[in-house]
């Protein structure tokens, strides 16, 4: 039996609704595969054929709420410095990633990893992207190369700013605004210092 | 710009020069007026040339003025003091929006030209103005967290650069889409929270400092201090004293309270009518007369005796910048994050105290004065130096006539009134008493800084009329 990529879509994104449902309302951990597979109305077997794990399905949501976050980026240009774009790139993505902070926690975990080297995992993309897009804000910037060692110490703050939105208890999760106001103007500070640093090496 | 913590520690008024370092024996003590304290001049030359460190110039002015309650403590003790204090700058460093307080605590000494020195009141006033430390990306953030959508949808123009710096947030220019001109203050985010644990780890810092009648009497200040910024980080609290104060006023008084726009605020943003005018200070730079100096006193005395009495709210904060003469001759109140309720037994203080300052007799200010601050048979002294305080608030009032504000003496002598009995811990007898004795210097230093001459006793008694209160027994007498 052949089925259309219509038909296709139409039930991943069914898949997709009911694991969101699911998820809110029994937390993550609880949810099972086959919760997930009785509830869209399909076989377990066939779920396998869209995805390996209730982790992925996170990450596909993730994936396209960052995607989004990208768009409304571009839309939002005026920004006066570094540390400005960087604020900016991670709040964009937290604001679309709203719907799902409740239960982010454990696909943060493996998705946010401070080791860069850890396997391979469909949340690859959404880091080499992201990195890439800091590196090129420094560098439209003016600023040198990031090094692998600074692009380590971005991913180290980037990552411990989502883990404390994830739990951030504060209304409206204001306290997650100030961390990423500070560690965002951190990592500026400390890259203009190792920039002076290099050029003054080299001269 | 990197902080550069050391050289600021270096450059604090320090352990082996400067003049006010010198032990003072008790000989010394009773001639030893704040206004003839000699200031290290030198030290806070080298502190303005830190330039963007100016929260950190307030956080030293800090410690050299709580140092001051120390003099008196033996040498040993005081340097004991001094090194706490040292750490707790150095805590005080680490912990970013208590510098907000601490530029509050320098607000307050900026209305004391006599005790502040010069320079430090200049870079006060810079730091009142300088460049926000809060970029439009995460503004946006703010207002979307607070309004569930972005400025630029909610105004019709929302200027990026603050006009305004205020202490624990900043002040944008904007527009309403019904046309409107508004100012938007918004707060740092978290730091409701953060001032709380702020102070909990300045405490646990300052502890080991505690030098029994001092310690007491920096932590009373530290107290008031904290009570007042827990209250003003409730900007709704805030909206609110500005809707009822607004009510209060009407076109013939020539005063007005900026509109709330309450759809555009909350806790952490207040929306409110854009006043335009001089500041104070900037009125005074462009020479006005003396009758134009009168007038805007009296509008401002009008004002202050409104609020206390059809209010029953006592204006505590005043700095210069809160005060506004619009270009129609008007003047402007801002700023009513800081309002003590007049209730219960605060309302009942200023009905009694309503009789010595009517009458201006001695026997009457002294009976208040008694019961009120709680001033037993074997404390003369304490009697004496609350008399005195109480006969210079008061006698501008009592006095029929002309009282010249600007009388440079007069307003010295209240200076050093005030330091003594802070120093002496006499204002300390019930919740509040700081708070209403430096509302009570608070509005005669803006008097002082109009240069005013004016009889304020007619407008107190039209007044005090709002009250209701019985004043048969006493009202319409004058002093013999
Ligand atoms: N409605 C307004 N119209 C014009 N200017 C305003 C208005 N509200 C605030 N400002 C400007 O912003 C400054 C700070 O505002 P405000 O005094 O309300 O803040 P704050 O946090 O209480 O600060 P502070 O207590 O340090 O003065 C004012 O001194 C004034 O210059």
């Amino acid at each position: 039996m052949r089925i259309t990529t219509e038909e296709k879509n139409a039930t991943r994104e069914r898949i997709v609704k009911v694991a969101v449902e699911l998820f809110k309302s029994g937390g993550f951990e609880a949810t099972t595969t086959r919760d997930i597979a009785n509830s869209a109305e399909i076989a377990t077997g066939t779920l396998f054929n869209y995805f390996d794990t209730k982790e992925s399905i996170v990450a596909a949501l993730a994936s396209e709420a960052v995607r989004r976050s990208r768009k409304s980026l571009i839309t939002n240009t005026d920004r006066a410095s570094f540390e400005e774009d960087l604020f900016a790139v991670v709040a964009s993505e937290l604001r679309e990633l709203k719907p799902l902070r409740k239960f982010i926690l454990p696909f943060l975990e493996i998705a946010l990893s401070p080791i860069i080297e850890g396997r391979r995992t469909n949340t690859d993309e959404l880091r080499i992207g992201h990195l890439e897009l800091v590196s090129d804000l420094a560098r439209q910037r003016g600023l040198l190369e990031i090094t692998p060692v600074g692009l380590q110490m971005y991913w180290s703050l980037y990552a411990g700013v989502l883990a404390f939105w994830a739990s951030d208890k504060s209304s409206k999760q204001i306290e997650t605004l100030a961390l990423l106001d500070e560690s965002m103007n951190m990592f500026a500070v400390w890259l203009r210092g190792t920039d002076k640093n290099l050029e003054r090496d080299q001269s | 710009m990197t902080i550069n913590v050391s050289e600021l520690i270096a450059a604090l008024p320090g352990e082996e020069d400067d003049a006010i370092a010198q032990p003072s024996s008790p000989a010394t003590e009773s001639s030893n007026h704040f206004s003839s304290r000699p200031i290290p001049i030198s030290r806070f030359r080298r502190l303005s040339a830190l330039g963007t460190l100016q929260a950190k110039i307030a956080a030293a002015y800090l410690f050299y003025w709580l140092r001051g309650w120390f003099k008196s403590a033996d040498e040993k003790q005081r340097l004991l003091a001094e090194a706490h204090w040292r750490t707790a700058l150095r805590l005080l460093d680490s912990m970013g929006y208590l510098r907000g307080a601490v530029m509050k605590v320098g607000q307050t000494l900026a209305n004391l030209p006599d005790i502040a020195p010069p320079e430090f009141v200049e870079t006060l006033e810079k730091l009142h103005f300088d460049a926000p430390p809060m970029h439009w990306s995460l503004l946006r953030e703010l207002v979307f967290s607070e309004f569930g959508d972005d400025p630029e949808r909610l105004f019709v123009s929302f200027n990026k650069t603050a006009f305004a710096a205020a202490s624990l947030g900043q002040v944008h220019q904007a527009q309403l889409r019904t046309g409107e001109d508004v100012a938007v203050k918004i707060q740092y985010p978290g730091i409701a929270d953060a001032i709380q644990s702020d102070f909990r780890n300045l405490f646990l810092f300052l502890l080991p400092g505690r030098l029994g009648r001092d310690w007491e009497n920096t932590r009373d200040q530290m107290d008031d201090l904290q009570r007042r910024l827990t209250l003003e980080t409730d900007y709704k609290m805030e909206a609110e004293n500005l809707r009822q104060a607004r009510t209060l006023f009407h076109e013939e008084d020539g005063v007005v309270i900026p509109e709330v726009y309450p759809q555009f605020s909350t806790p952490r943003v207040l929306t409110m009518e854009r006043l335009r005018g001089l500041h104070l200070r900037e009125f005074m730079a462009t020479n006005p007369s003396q009758d134009e100096r009168n007038d805007v006193a009296r509008k401002f005395v009008r004002a202050w005796y409104r609020l206390m009495f059809a209010g029953r709210m006592l204006y505590v904060d005043f700095h210069p910048g809160n005060f506004l003469v619009l270009d129609d001759g008007r003047i402007g109140i801002l700023d009513f994050g800081c309002i003590l309720p007049l209730e219960g037994d605060e309302w009942e203080l200023f009905r009694k105290i309503d009789r010595p300052l009517t009458t201006g007799r001695q026997d009457d200010r002294l009976a208040v004065l008694k019961e009120w601050n709680d001033i037993g048979d074997d404390e003369p002294d304490r009697l004496r130096l609350c008399d005195e305080f109480g006969l210079w608030c008061w006698k501008s009032r009592f006095n029929a006539g002309e009282y010249d504000f600007g009388d440079e003496q007069d307003f010295r002598h209240g200076v050093e009134l005030f330091g003594e009995m802070v120093r002496k811990r006499y204002s300390r007898s019930r919740a509040n008493v700081i708070t209403i004795t430096r509302g009570n210097f608070g509005w005669r230093s803006i008097m002082y800084l109009l240069k005013a001459k004016v009889d304020i006793r007619a407008i107190a008694e039209e007044e005090v009329k709002a009250t209701g209160w019985d004043r048969s027994g006493y009202a319409g007498r004058t002093l013999a």
